[in-house]
């Protein structure tokens, strides 16, 4: 996934630190889909992924004053969001439930689901409710650190070099915390491949 | 094929992209966070809400570039004009005070003999009667004649010790 231009973000800061809210409605307006698919592949809860959303763009709007640009915007915001979250999932614990967004079915086109749906017979036997259910049970038995390196690698694309600045910590951890949650995603979906319609 | 590869899981999470919200919800999303921003400021008490103003105030201000050195130096040149202003215009004004009302200074309350907190006590000596005139103080001291001192009464010690 591209990363917005940053000499457009900074604008946009720059005239929201002069007290113009209208820019920072076009900030809020640019960075919504991609801070929901982050938070709402983290908690796998759409009303927790709208309020945290919320909270997300309410304190940033708070702080953006102290923001020097030391980071991009899209770095400095995608932190947020992710500590937000990583803070709401410790607060939740293991009392949640899964409310899953509707899969799109513009998916049926994607060139990678018509891929697998041909080369994998798990995929292919399996309808789709079933397949969006089998990875979200899988990516909730992850760790937060873990899904919150998986979302960001596998679904965001991400490159590691940004994951490691957001999460403030080096690549060579991003690359081991990807690596250990793959092995374990495969492991989980290993019953998904033997038994496929569940 | 035995198993799922990193290839293959990373294709399949890539699906998740596909799960969307409701229609509409990006677009009210906006909407949402506005009615937000209200109903907080609405329950944020009136100090906080003047302070985070005033600090927004100072910030657009930019109070770092008002401290460059030609400002600062315009800035002390100023106070100092002002203060030095005042230097030379209070010495004159006190001297005519002192002459008019020396002893008035001690008696700085108002007509009334009461302290008040209406106006600065300074103020008020300086616009205090004098309680003599310099005319008056002038037939006391005469500069011809020398003054006297007269006691009163007799030193204790003049006094006899035994009186029958």
């Amino acid at each position: 996934m591209e990363q917005p231009k940053t000499d457009e973000d900074q604008q946009l800061v720059a005239r929201t630190q002069s007290g113009d809210a209208a820019a920072f409605d076009q900030l809020v307006i640019k960075y919504t889909p991609r801070l929901y698919g982050l938070v709402y592949n983290m908690t796998s809860n759409h009303e927790d992924t709208n309020d945290l959303l919320q909270d997300i763009f309410s304190k940033a709007y708070k702080a953006i004053r102290g923001f020097r640009g030391k980071s991009s915007f899209y770095t400095w915001i995608h932190s947020i969001a992710v500590n937000m979250t990583l803070n709401f999932l410790k607060k939740r614990g293991r009392r949640f439930h899964l409310s899953l967004d509707d899969v799109d079915t513009s998916i049926q086109n994607d060139k990678e689901f018509l891929e697998l749906t041909a080369t994998s017979s798990p995929v292919r036997e399996a309808d789709l409710s079933e397949l969006q259910r089998r990875l979200n049970e899988a990516m909730m038995k992850l760790s937060d650190e873990h899904r919150a390196v998986v979302t960001m690698f596998h679904i965001q694309g991400m490159p590691h070099s940004e994951i490691s600045k957001i999460l403030r910590v080096s690549e060579g951890t991003v690359r081991s915390r990807l690596f250990y949650a793959n092995r374990q995603l495969q492991n989980y979906l290993d019953e998904f491949r033997k038994n496929p319609v569940g | 094929m035995d198993e799922f590869n990193d290839n293959e899981i990373g294709k399949l999470l890539r699906l998740k992209r596909y799960e969307q919200p409701p229609p509409g919800y990006f677009e009210n999303f906006l909407h949402e966070f506005h009615r937000r921003q209200r109903d907080e400021l609405l329950r944020e008490p009136l100090w906080r809400i003047l302070l985070e103003r005033t600090q927004g105030f100072i910030f657009r201000l930019d109070v770092r570039s008002l401290t460059s050195y030609p400002a600062a130096i315009a800035a002390v040149l100023v106070c100092a004009a002002v203060i030095s202003l005042k230097i030379y215009q209070e010495p004159g004004a006190a001297n005519v005070v002192a002459l008019q009302s020396g002893p008035a200074l001690s008696t700085a309350v108002n007509a009334e003999g009461e302290w008040t907190l209406a106006s600065p006590a300074a103020t008020r000596i300086f616009r205090a009667q004098p309680l003599r005139s310099l005319n008056e103080s002038a037939n006391t001291h005469r500069a011809a004649i020398p003054p006297r001192y007269v006691l009163d009464s007799v030193p204790v010690s003049y006094e006899s010790t035994f009186r029958f």
